[in-house]
C-alpha cells in the first residue's frame, strides 16, 4: 500500500494508533534519518551549524508546543527554563565531575522540577494571566541567573566542557551533530508517543474545553502542572545540548526576545503538531540566515545602487523577520505542518486535485 | 532610616507611576474591547515620540501645535493597523493574536531604527521652567503635563464609557461580540476606534519619556512595565490599570529604598514589580481589580 | 549557501584574485541594542580595512562583514560560516560575541580583535589563576582594558580629590547593571579605591535600558558619594544623568569608553557637562597631529565630502583595524602564509607599537605571548556641553563649541602582574 486511503478505515485500536500510517511513510523517515548521518561527510561547518541548531531550538520548541498547543497553557518564559538545562548541566559536570552524557538528561530532570515549582501555581491560571505570570517567571529567573554566581558563574557566565563518550570529544559540529541528532530523534519519538497516551489524550482534552475534561473525570491541575513539567523538561534538555555546543553559556542569551521566538517556532510550525515543531524551528533559525544571503546578493548590485540600502539592510533583515511572523499568522494561521499536509494531499491526488 | 529620601521616592514613584498608569490604560482599552494583549505597546510609545520629535526638530513647530499633529497622526496610525493586521485575525487563537503584535514590535522597532537613527536624540525644551520643586522634589516640569493629561485622559474614558454612544458600543463589544453585532453596533469600527485611542494615549507616555530622558529605540522597553501594572490592576479595568501603574512605580522606588538602606543585592527595582505579579496571582488569579469568572463543575 | 554563490561568483570573475587576498571576518552591531556605539565603531574598521587595501597597506584582504545585532547565538553560527571560507581573522564587537567566541578561536587559532575590552582577555598565558579567566592566547583589542581606564580615572580622581583642597576622605560608588560590562571593572575599581584611601559605597544598580532613574540618584545623593562611576553603555547613562541633573545631585561622574561620547553629549545635553571618561586615542576628531592626515583619508573612503563628524570610537576603530592590518603584514614577511598562528605572532612583533602614518593618534601598544594588556596609559577627557543640543548634527554642534571634548591628563598605570586579567 503505497498511500494511505482516503479516510479513516482502520479495524483495531492498534491500527489506529500507531505512529506512522502507512509502512512507506515510516521507511521515508528511515531513509531521511540515515541520510541526515550522512550529512556530516557532504555538508560543511557551517550548514551543519544550522541543523544543529534546528535540532536543539526543534527540541525546545515541541516542549513548548506540547504546552500551547495540546495543553493550551501559553508561556512566555520557555527561554528560562532553557537557561535552567544550559546552567543545571554545565554546573552538574563541574561540581559532581558527572559524564557530560548523563549530565544532560539529568539536566532535564532537574529543569522538569524547577517547571512543577513554577507550574504548580500556573495550575490556577488561565490564559493571559498565565502568560503574563509565566513572563514575570522569565524575568524573575534572568535575575537569579545573573544573581547566583556559584550556579551560573554570575554574569560572566560559565564555561561548559564537550561530551565525550568512548574517549572522543564531541566538540566538533561534525561530531557534536550525531549527539544532537540522537537526542532529536529520542525526543521527538517520546513525544509522538506520549500523544497516543492517555495523559497525552487528557492534555489534549484539557485544552479544547477544560471544563468538559474535568466533567470527564480529568484533574485539571494534576495534568496542568504535567505539562509544564514536561515542557521544562524538554527546554532543558535542549538548553543542555546547547550549552554543551557553545561551550559557553551566559545569562545574556536567555532573554524575553529568546522565548518570544520560540513562541514564534511553535506558531509558524503550527500548533499541536509534533513536526511542526520541528519545521517551526527550521524555519526561525534559516530565515534570518535567508535574508541576510539575499542582502548580500543584493550588496552591491543595482537595486541596492538605486534605492540606496547600503547600511540599512541590517534594518530590513529585522523587518523581515518582524514581517514574516506576521504574514504567516495573516496567510497560514495553521502553520508549516498544515501547508506540508495539503502539498501531499495535493500530489496524492495529482492530476485530479478536486 | 532616612524619613527624607523615602518620602522623595514615594513622591517620585507616585509620579512615574502615573505615567506607567498611562501606558497601561491604552493597553487594557485595546484588551478591553478587542480581547488582544498588545506587546507593542512600547513601539506604540517609541512612534508617538519620534513623530513629535521629527515635527518639533525638523520642522521647527511649535511643541503646541507639533504635538497634536504627531497625535492626529497616531490615530490614523492606530486605525490603518488595525484594519491591515489585526482585523484578518479575529476568530484565531488568542496565541496567534499575541504573536502578531510581537511581530509588530520587532518590525516597528526596526523601522524606527532605520528611519530615525540609532543615537539616542534631545527633544527641544518645551516649558520656561524645565523642573518644579514639590515637597523637597525636582520634578521635571513634564512629568506634571503627564499627570494633568493623564487625569484629563481618565476623565474622558469614564465619560466616553459610562455616557457616549460609542463607548456604551466598545462595552456591549466586549461583553458579547455577536450579541453588539445584532444590536448594530458595527464591531470592525468599535475595534479601529480602540486602537487609534490607544494608539494616542501610549504616545502621550512616549512624548513624556522622550523629554525627560531622550528619545532612543530603548524608549519602548516602558511597554514591558505593563504588565505587572495590568494584572495588579486586572485586565479589563481602566481605572485600575491607572491604580496599577501608580502601584508599581510606588513598589518600584520603595525596593530602590529597601535595597539601598538595608539589602544591597541590586536590581530590585526593577524585579520587586513582577514578584509582586506572582504573589497577587496566587492569591487572586484575576488581578486586583479584574472581573471573576466562575465556573463550577 | 549564500557563501557558496558569492564564492563561485567571485571565482568565476577573478581567479587570480581570489586566491591572493586574505579573508577577514567583521562581526559589527549596526542594528541591535550596542548600535548607537557598534555604528561609528564598525564604520571605522570598515573604512580602514579598505583604505588598507586601495593603499597596499598590510596584505591585500577581502572583508567579510556581518551585522549581527549583538545576539550570541547569530555570532556563532557566522563564525562557523567564516570557519569554512578560512578567515584568517576577525575584527569582533562587544561582550556578548567575544565571550561566545573565545574558546571557539583559541581552538581554531584564529586572532580576533575585539571592542570588547574586558580585563579577563589580556591574560593570553592563563597564568593570573584568577577564577573563571581562561588563556586567551588569540584575543587582542586596541585601547586600555576596562579595569584599567576605571583605576586611572580613580587615581585622576584622588588628585583631584587633593587639588580640591577637600578634607576628609573622598566617596565612591559603582553604577551599572547586573551585566557582564558594567560588572567587568566593579572589583577592581572597588579595590583600588579602598587602595588610595576613597570610602567605597554599595554599588547603585540601574539596568542597560533607558527609564527613569530618578530613585536612583535620590540614593546617590542620600549616600553622599563625591565620584560616581557610570558603567553602562550610552542610552542608560543618558537617563541617569538627566535624572541626576532634574534631581540636583551634584557628584563627579566617571564615564566608560562606550558610555559617553559626542553623540551621548548630544543626547544628554547640558546635564553630560563636567563628565570625566577615558578615550583611547592621543588624539580626537579635529584636533591637529600627524597622524590624522591618514584618519581624514580614511574618513574619506565613506564620506567623500568630507564634512562627517567622526565621533571617538570611529578613531578607535581605525586603531584596532591599523593594528590588525599591520600583524598581517609581519606575519605575510618573507612570503609566510597567512596563518591565524603567524598573524598572533605578528602582534608581537613591535615594541611601542604605533601603525605607520597613525603617530599621535594611535597609542603605542605592546603585546607579549603572556600579557596582552596593549596601553597602560590612559588619556581621560572631560565632557563639555554648554548649550541647547536639541537642534543640529553632532558636526554643527561641535564647529559651534557647544560640545567639546576637553583634554584633563593622562595617566600611566604600572605594568603591575597582579592586576593581569583582572
Amino acid at each position: 500500500m503505497a498511500l494511505a486511503p482516503a479516510g479513516e478505515f482502520h479495524a483495531s485500536y492498534r491500527a489506529d494508533m500507531t505512529i506512522m500510517p502507512t509502512r512507506n511513510a515510516r521507511r521515508a523517515l528511515l531513509l531521511g534519518i540515515v541520510l541526515l548521518c550522512f550529512a556530516p561527510l557532504v555538508l560543511g561547518r557551517y550548514e551543519l551549524g544550522l541543523l544543529i541548531n534546528i535540532g536543539f531550538m526543534g527540541i525546545a520548541a515541541l516542549g513548548l508546543n506540547i504546552l500551547v498547543g495540546f495543553t493550551g497553557q501559553i508561556s512566555i518564559g520557555h527561554a528560562a527554563f532553557f537557561g535552567v538545562g544550559a546552567f543545571l548541566s554545565a554546573y552538574l559536570h563541574e561540581r559532581f565531575h558527572i559524564p557530560v552524557i548523563l549530565c544532560i538528561p539529568l539536566a532535564g530532570l532537574g529543569t522538569a522540577l524547577v517547571g512543577l515549582v513554577f507550574g504548580l501555581p500556573a495550575a490556577r491560571l488561565k490564559g493571559l494571566y498565565l502568560a503574563i505570570a509565566t513572563l514575570a517567571a522569565q524575568f524573575i529567573l534572568e535575575d537569579f541567573f545573573a544573581r547566583a554566581q556559584w550556579f551560573t558563574g554570575g554574569v560572566s557566565g560559565r564555561m561548559t566542557e564537550a561530551v565525550e563518550l568512548f574517549g572522543i570529544r564531541f566538540d566538533r559540529e561534525e561530531s557534536y551533530f550525531y549527539v544532537v541528532l540522537a537526542f532529536t530523534i529520542i525526543m521527538f519519538v517520546m513525544a509522538a508517543n506520549l500523544m497516543r497516551t492517555r495523559d497525552g489524550r487528557a492534555l489534549i482534552a484539557v485544552r479544547d474545553h477544560y471544563l468538559s475534561a474535568e466533567v470527564m473525570g480529568i484533574n485539571l491541575a494534576y495534568y496542568r502542572t504535567l505539562s509544564f513539567a514536561i515542557s521544562s523538561f524538554y527546554a532543558g534538555i535542549a538548553g543542555a545540548l546547547y550549552a554543551h555546543y557553545l561551550f559557553f553559556v551566559s545569562v545574556e542569551a536567555f532573554n524575553i526576545l529568546f522565548s518570544i521566538q520560540f513562541l514564534a517556532m511553535v506558531i509558524i510550525g503550527g500548533l499541536g503538531s509534533v513536526m511542526g515543531s520541528l519545521m517551526g524551528a527550521a524555519f526561525m533559525v534559516l530565515m534570518p540566515e535567508g535574508v541576510q544571503a539575499l542582502a548580500d546578493m543584493l550588496a552591491g548590485g543595482w537595486i541596492d545602487r538605486t534605492l540606496k540600502l547600503g547600511a540599512s539592510i541590517s534594518f530590513l533583515r529585522e523587518m523581515a523577520i518582524g514581517a514574516a511572523i506576521i504574514i504567516f499568522l495573516v496567510f497560514e494561521p495553521d502553520g508549516l505542518a498544515h501547508r506540508w499536509k495539503q502539498i501531499k494531499a495535493y500530489w496524492k491526488l495529482y492530476p485530479f486535485s478536486h | 532610616m532616612e524619613t527624607g529620601l523615602l518620602f522623595q521616592l514615594v513622591l517620585n514613584g507616585l509620579i512615574v507611576g502615573a505615567l506607567y498608569g498611562v501606558v497601561a490604560m491604552s493597553f487594557v482599552l485595546i484588551y478591553k474591547a478587542s480581547q488582544v494583549v498588545n506587546f507593542a505597546q512600547g513601539e506604540f510609545m517609541l512612534i508617538g515620540a519620534w513623530a513629535c520629535w521629527w515635527l518639533l526638530t525638523y520642522w521647527q513647530l511649535p511643541f503646541w501645535i507639533g504635538f497634536p499633529v504627531a497625535l492626529a497622526f497616531m490615530t490614523v496610525f492606530g486605525v490603518v493597523l488595525q484594519v491591515m493586521v489585526l482585523r484578518p485575525l479575529i476568530g484565531e487563537p488568542v496565541i496567534s493574536v499575541i504573536m502578531a503584535t510581537v511581530g509588530l514590535s520587532i518590525f516597528f522597532q526596526a523601522l524606527m531604527k532605520w528611519m530615525f537613527g540609532v543615537f539616542a536624540q534631545p527633544f527641544p525644551a518645551i516649558f520656561p521652567v524645565e523642573r518644579i520643586r514639590i515637597m523637597g522634589l525636582e520634578v521635571q516640569s513634564v512629568y506634571l503635563l503627564s499627570i494633568a493629561l493623564s487625569l484629563m485622559i481618565m476623565l474622558g474614558f469614564w465619560w466616553f464609557f459610562n455616557f457616549s454612544k460609542h463607548g456604551l458600543a466598545m462595552r456591549a463589544t466586549a461583553f458579547d461580540q455577536q450579541v453588539a453585532q445584532s444590536l448594530g453596533i458595527s464591531v470592525p469600527q468599535v475595534f479601529a476606534m480602540s486602537w487609534a485611542i490607544s494608539a494616542v494615549v501610549s504616545a502621550v507616555a512616549g512624548v513624556v519619556v522622550g523629554v525627560v530622558s531622550g528619545v532612543s529605540s530603548g524608549l519602548s522597553f516602558y511597554g514591558i512595565k505593563v504588565f505587572p501594572a495590568v494584572i495588579l490592576g486586572g485586565l479589563d479595568s481602566v481605572v485600575g490599570a491607572m491604580l496599577g501603574g501608580i502601584i508599581v512605580g510606588v513598589l518600584e522606588n520603595l525596593a530602590q529604598y529597601v535595597d539601598s538602606q538595608w539589602l544591597n543585592w541590586g536590581n530590585m527595582t526593577n524585579i520587586a514589580p513582577f514578584y509582586a505579579l506572582i504573589i497577587i496571582l496566587l492569591i487572586k488569579p484575576y488581578g486586583l481589580f479584574g472581573t471573576k469568572n466562575i465556573e463550577r463543575v | 549557501m549564500k557563501k557558496t554563490i558569492l564564492a563561485a561568483a567571485l571565482a568565476l570573475s577573478l581567479p587570480a584574485m581570489a586566491q591572493t587576498r586574505t579573508p577577514i571576518g567583521h562581526l559589527m552591531d549596526n542594528s541591535g541594542p550596542t548600535s548607537d556605539v557598534g555604528v561609528p565603531y564598525g564604520q571605522g574598521v570598515t573604512d580602514t580595512l579598505a583604505w588598507a587595501n586601495a593603499n597596499n597597506r598590510g596584505r591585500p584582504t577581502n572583508v567579510l562583514g556581518f551585522d549581527y545585532g549583538y545576539q550570541a547565538p547569530r555570532a556563532v553560527s557566522q563564525y562557523q560560516a567564516w570557519s569554512r571560507d578560512r578567515v584568517a581573522a576577525i575584527q569582533g564587537w562587544g561582550t556578548v560575541d567575544t565571550e561566545a567566541l573565545v574558546r571557539f578561536v583559541t581552538r581554531d587559532r584564529i586572532p580576533f580583535v575585539s571592542g570588547s575590552y574586558s580585563a579577563a582577555l589580556t591574560d593570553a598565558g592563563g597564568r593570573s589563576g584568577r577564577q573563571g579567566v581562561e588563556a586567551a592566547p588569540y584575543n587582542f583589542f586596541y585601547g586600555p582594558s576596562y579595569s584599567d581606564a576605571l583605576r586611572a580615572m580613580l587615581l585622576w580622581a584622588r588628585d583631584d580629590w587633593r587639588a580640591r583642597g577637600q578634607a576628609g576622605a573622598p566617596r565612591y560608588v559603582h553604577m551599572g547593571a547586573n551585566h557582564p560590562y558594567p560588572n567587568s571593572p566593579k572589583e577592581a575599581g572597588e579595590t583600588l579605591a579602598r587602595e588610595l584611601g576613597f570610602e567605597v559605597l554599595p554599588a547603585i544598580q540601574f539596568a542597560l535600558t533607558p527609564g527613569d532613574y530618578t530613585a536612583q540618584c535620590l540614593t546617590l545623593r542620600s549616600g553622599g558619594a563625591h565620584y560616581a562611576y557610570l558603567g553602562n553603555t550610552a542610552g542608560s547613562n543618558i537617563s541617569v544623568l538627566r535624572a541626576c541633573q532634574t534631581a540636583g545631585v551634584q557628584v563627579q561622574f566617571l564615564g566608560n569608553v562606550w558610555g559617553m561620547d559626542e553623540n551621548a553629549m548630544k543626547a544628554a545635553g547640558i546635564a553630560a557637562n563636567g563628565v570625566v571618561f577615558p578615550v583611547r586615542s592621543l588624539a580626537v576628531w579635529g584636533q591637529q597631529a600627524p597622524g590624522m592626515a591618514n584618519v581624514q583619508a580614511i574618513s574619506r573612503i565613506s564620506d567623500a565630502a568630507g564634512t562627517a563628524y567622526r565621533p571617538v570610537h570611529y578613531v578607535a576603530g581605525v586603531c584596532a583595524a591599523m593594528l590588525m592590518v599591520e600583524a598581517m603584514e609581519s606575519a605575510g614577511e618573507n612570503g609566510g602564509a597567512m596563518t591565524g598562528e603567524r598573524i598572533r605572532n605578528g602582534f608581537y612583533a613591535r615594541q611601542n607599537w604605533v601603525p605607520r602614518g597613525f603617530d599621535g593618534v594611535c597609542a603605542p601598544s605592546n603585546f607579549t605571548a603572556t600579557d596582552h594588556r596593549g596601553t597602560l596609559a590612559v588619556p581621560l577627557y572631560r565632557a563639555r556641553v554648554t548649550g541647547d543640543t536639541a537642534t543640529g548634527s553632532v558636526a554643527e554642534l561641535v564647529a559651534a563649541g557647544t560640545i567639546r571634548l576637553e583634554p584633563v591628563t593622562t595617566i600611566t598605570l604600572d605594568r603591575r602582574a597582579d592586576w593581569l586579567g583582572w
